[in-house]
């Protein structure tokens, strides 16, 4: 027993750590193509990430946004439901967030804080309902509904920070700030390390008791199994699909929220540059366990914040680390291919 | 005689000496959103900076993010604490962060761009976007009337479209009315927002409705919005007027002129005073006309078209403009004016 336990564990550590490597390994050919030294680099990048204690905080901060993300996508695929429309939740939940955050009255104090979170997550779950709607009533493919309300979020938020929420005191399209009281406590100051990380935290451990211990949970995931078993077992399967599709909504809406209130203190162009994806990778990376994604969204800030300041030391160009994040990604997903694969040879 | 000469001699050494104090210190360029490569503000930046690396001799780094937004304030903190001693921000978004870190990092200079922030440390640069609007206008206002131009008709009638209607914009326009009221006070401006810097296709429906009421030269101020608005000027044979850069190619002889903002000379100018030790903290580095850091493009498709004459007008309103003669309205500090509600 403890040895099929053993055998699980480093199986998952070897499917997380893999594409790591994969990718490691083609970063460092061409790294040699062009004439840098790939362990230097490697060790540059690993020192930026987590070479202190500031450092540390850098890269967590980096993985914030991407706890909500992930989380918000996991809690979908494993019911099986391809929602791709975190991303559009994370913007429109966060513009909300915002904009109770500078046009509430700053008399209310920190009572702003919990308000613009909600606000965040009831305009998320209302962002992604609709496509949950239409998926459970109307058989309307999420992929592609997801997909369009993306780009539906992308130029709402773009026309409202234009129009009716632009900062009268500035020529760049901004929204005004959000009161100093709405603002997310920093934790390691003067990193940018916020509140909002505990949040993502407490939010990932929620979905991974609500896998694990909640008989909606359970059947979530059944539903995620087979769909035919489900409904035979009287689950209600459009219920559920409407049900994660409400709860990834409310994830992600919390997500644009804390990045709202914890690190940007206002909406511009920018607000995400795609965390609702990148979030996506991580989630299959670490195959919607809740250990797996921290993991995951944790190198994935690590990437995107070393892969920054290391240009203040290297001549490395900001297109490796994209390369590197591409393989990645890749690779994470031609791991959730594989296993499957061979689970059908062995039927055959 | 003897202790006058070695005085004299000590003197000189101080002098010669001076350049010791000057900074050598590594310097950053934070790539703003968009990233290198966008053929406009970065990397119209980033080549002034290369410039004056070379010049200076200094050591600096180009550095860009995916997520410049969210990583601004941990990029500037962790330049500063590598030591770094100059730190430029192309990125509008970092001035709030900039301005609240700056007082942690004494030893560092810092610069952001189109806004002004305070502090003994930072330089804030403002471009006379005014001063070379108001060129634009005064050469619009003279080729509006004169029919021997191809597809410019007799009314003294032409536009400008900004993206939003904000300070920022119509410091702009402003400028341009104002120009264009120099030479012909009855001008009639016609004035429309797009309402985004990012809608090419409202850009030319505008451009094109404009030009039919009779304009037939339209400046825009309008990102890339403007970009529909130069192709309606293309397709209907009328003209545009270009803005940040010079966009005079996007199409050739149907691009009146552009109203360029040379970023490029700002960084550079920056990087020289920061090598000397004349880094100016705490003020605002104003680069209009009289500093290069404004004016129009060279017109390399147009100035054939162009009776010299207008020309030589436009050079000497810049002349009267970099004298004090002509002080330009500017919306961002002054309010809006009488001419322009």
């Amino acid at each position: 027993m403890a040895d099929v336990r053993f055998g699980k564990l480093a199986e998952s550590v070897v499917s997380l750590a893999l594409p790591f490597v994969v990718a490691a390994l083609v970063a460092g050919v061409l790294l040699l193509a062009i004439g840098e030294n790939p362990l230097a680099i490697f060790g540059l990048m690993a020192e930026e990430s987590f070479g202190s204690a500031r450092r540390i905080a850098s890269t967590l901060s980096a993985a914030t946004p991407l706890l909500f993300t992930a989380t918000a996508t996991a809690i979908c695929f494993r019911s099986g439901v391809f929602n791709v429309g975190v991303e559009g939740a994370f913007l429109t939940g966060g513009l909300a967030a915002i904009f109770v955050g500078y046009a509430a009255p700053a008399s209310l104090g920190v009572v702003l804080i919990p308000l613009a979170m909600l606000a965040g997550a009831v305009v998320g779950a209302i962002w992604l309902w609709f496509p949950g709607w239409l998926l459970a009533r109307w058989q309307v493919d999420e992929v592609v509904s997801t997909l369009m309300l993306n780009f539906i979020a992308a130029a709402l938020t773009g026309y409202l920070i234009n129009g009716p929420m632009l900062s009268p005191a500035s020529g760049n399209n901004v929204t005004p700030p959000i009161h100093d009281a709405a603002e997310l406590v920093r934790l390691m100051p003067p990193s940018t390390l916020h509140a909002g990380f505990l949040i993502g935290l407490l939010v990932l451990t929620l979905y991974g008791l609500w896998c694990r211990y909640t008989p909606a949970g359970f059947e979530a995931a059944l539903v995620g199994l087979n769909r035919r078993f489900s409904r035979a077992m009287g689950i209600s399967v459009g219920g559920t699909v409407i049900a994660v599709m409400v709860l990834s909504g409310v994830i992600a809406g919390l997500g644009g929220a804390s990045h709202g209130l914890g690190q940007l203190y206002r909406f511009s162009d920018g607000f995400s540059p795609g965390y609702g994806f990148t979030g996506m990778a991580v989630a299959l990376l670490g195959r919607n366990n809740p250990l797996g994604m921290l993991i995951g969204a944790v190198f994935f800030g690590a990437l995107a914040s070393a892969g920054t300041t290391i240009q203040l030391f290297s001549n490395i160009p900001l297109d490796l680390v994209d390369i590197i994040q591409g393989l990645v990604m890749i690779f994470a997903v031609m791991q959730i291919a594989l296993p499957r694969l061979r689970k059908g040879a062995a039927h055959v | 005689m003897q202790f006058t000469k070695k005085l004299a001699a000590t003197a000189l050494a101080t002098v010669l000496a001076l350049p010791a104090f000057a900074n050598d210190a590594p310097v950053a360029l934070i790539i703003a959103q968009g990233g290198l490569g966008d053929g406009s503000w970065n990397d119209t930046a980033n080549a002034g900076f290369t410039a004056g690396l070379a010049k200076t001799g200094l050591e600096g780094r180009a550095i860009e993010s995916n997520d410049v937004t969210a990583q601004g304030e941990e990029i500037m903190r962790r330049a500063a604490d590598a030591g770094f001693g100059l730190v430029i921000s192309l990125e509008w978004i970092h001035g709030e962060a900039m301005q609240k870190l700056a007082p942690d990092y004494p030893d560092t200079d810092w610069v952001i761009m189109n806004q002004t922030r305070e502090g003994a440390n930072i330089a804030s640069v403002v471009f006379g976007e005014h001063e070379g609007s108001y060129l634009a206008g005064a050469l619009a206002a003279q080729v509006t009337t004169d029919t021997s131009i191809p597809g410019i008709n007799a009314d003294p009638v032409i536009g400008v479209i900004g993206a939003v209607k904000a300070p920022g914009i119509d410091k702009f326009i402003a400028g341009y009315i104002e120009g264009a009221k120099a030479i012909n006070p009855d001008i009639t401006v016609k004035v429309a927002y797009a309402e985004s810097f990012g809608d090419p296709a409202k850009g030319e429906q505008m451009a094109k409705s404009m030009f039919d009421e009779g304009a037939d030269i339209i400046y825009h101020v309008a990102g890339g919005t403007g970009i529909g608005i130069i192709k309606a000027a293309k397709d209907s044979g009328h003209y545009a007027i270009g803005v940040d850069t010079d966009q005079d190619a996007m199409a050739p002889g149907h691009v009146l002129t552009s109203m360029v903002k040379r970023v490029d000379v700002a960084v550079e100018q920056i990087l020289t005073d920061y090598k000397d030790d004349k880094f100016p903290g705490g003020t605002v580095m104003q680069f209009g006309l009289a500093q290069d850091g404004v004016g129009l493009s060279p017109m390399t498709y147009t100035k054939d078209l162009i009776p010299p004459a207008y020309l030589e007008k436009v050079a000497a309103l810049k002349a009267d403009i970099i004298d004090g003669k002509i002080k330009v309205w500017d919306v961002s500090t002054q309010g809006y004016p009488d001419f322009f509600k």
